[in-house]
């Protein structure tokens, strides 16, 4: 058996990241090993928009604020659904460039396994147009689990016994 | 998710007809509101107005990116025009623009909204992809280029 201890999941705000997330806790559940959900905050882009001149300051930082609300939601959200079927979920927020940010995490915490939600399809070979997500797959240190069959997902995190009742109106 | 997650053929007009700043933004909202059947025109072209009064999103080397958060849209959104000639919309570099990006989100979908916008600066930031959009004759030609 593959010894996966340390599960890390990447939270980018959307569902399938949330996906992840659900298939990460039933992996943990299942290999009984640790689970940190990351979240980062792309302060690279927001910069790199500033400095492009397509975002004026005080979108930068209306921007900053609404993705910062979003980090802790959706930590918050994963936290809650690993305690309902009894996984301890490490929340991390960060900031930065995104793909640089959870290798360093990787490597700093020798995290063995990074999954990831919400990998498109090649559009373009251009570099310049990779997604977040796309580079820290290609540069993680550690193997990757790509998760893409929805409905397998939720019937495996469905699956697992509640040890703590969902909470109402846990929306993220 | 980038630029080529989003755009879409029936989303791309080459060439755009209009020959002032806010005809441009006018005729890209319409090409999203017909290829989307919307009903909220109005809503969605006071929302890039808005943003543009605050500021011009003509950048330099002849691109613009008019954009803005709207709830008109429940997903992100851009629709992609190159004039025949650069038209005057009050660039940074005080040259003419060809080349516009119109790029749309709803409230909560802040960090797609960026990665997107990001791709365009990214993409458009290449003399070579510029050329290649200045000699565009259809927006199959736009397509391919982004796409290949």
């Amino acid at each position: 058996m593959v010894p996966f201890k340390r599960v890390l999941v990447y939270l980018d705000g959307s569902e399938d990241s949330v996906m992840a997330a659900m298939a990460a806790i039933a992996l943990a559940k299942r290999l009984d090993a640790t689970l940190t959900a990351m979240y980062v905050v792309n302060t690279r882009a927001l910069q790199d928009l500033v400095k492009a001149r397509i975002f004026l300051d005080i979108e930068e930082q209306e921007y900053r604020r609404d993705i910062e609300g979003d980090a802790l939601r959706y930590l918050n959200h994963v936290q809650e659904m690993g305690l309902q079927k009894g996984v301890e979920v490490t929340p991390v927020k960060a900031s930065g460039t995104v793909h640089t940010e959870v290798r360093n995490y990787l490597q700093e915490h020798t995290i063995d396994l990074l999954v990831l939600g919400g990998i498109s399809e090649i559009h373009s070979r251009r570099d310049e147009l990779l997604s977040e997500t796309d580079r820290m797959m290609r540069t993680a240190p550690c193997p990757v689990l790509v998760v893409r069959d929805n409905d397998a997902i939720w019937d495996m995190f469905e699956s697992l016994p509640n040890v703590k009742p969902e909470a109402e109106n846990d929306t993220y | 998710m980038t630029l080529t997650d989003v755009l879409e053929k029936d989303l791309v007009k080459v060439p755009l007809q209009a020959t002032t700043k806010n005809e441009i933004i006018e005729e890209l909202v319409d090409v999203l509101v017909k290829a989307r059947r919307l009903h909220n025109r109005e809503e969605i072209l006071a929302a890039v107005l808005a943003r543009e009064a605050l500021g011009s999103t003509g950048l330099a080397d002849g691109v613009a990116v008019p954009h803005a958060k709207t709830a008109a849209v429940t997903s992100v959104s851009v629709v992609m025009g190159i004039t025949p000639k650069p038209i005057d919309f009050d660039a940074q570099d005080g040259k003419g623009s060809q080349f516009f990006f119109l790029v749309l989100a709803p409230e909560k979908e802040s960090s797609a909204y960026i990665e997107v916008l990001v791709s365009i600066a990214r993409a458009t930031s290449s003399p070579v992809m510029r050329r290649l959009l200045a000699s565009a004759r259809s927006s199959d030609d736009v397509m391919r280029f982004f796409m290949d």
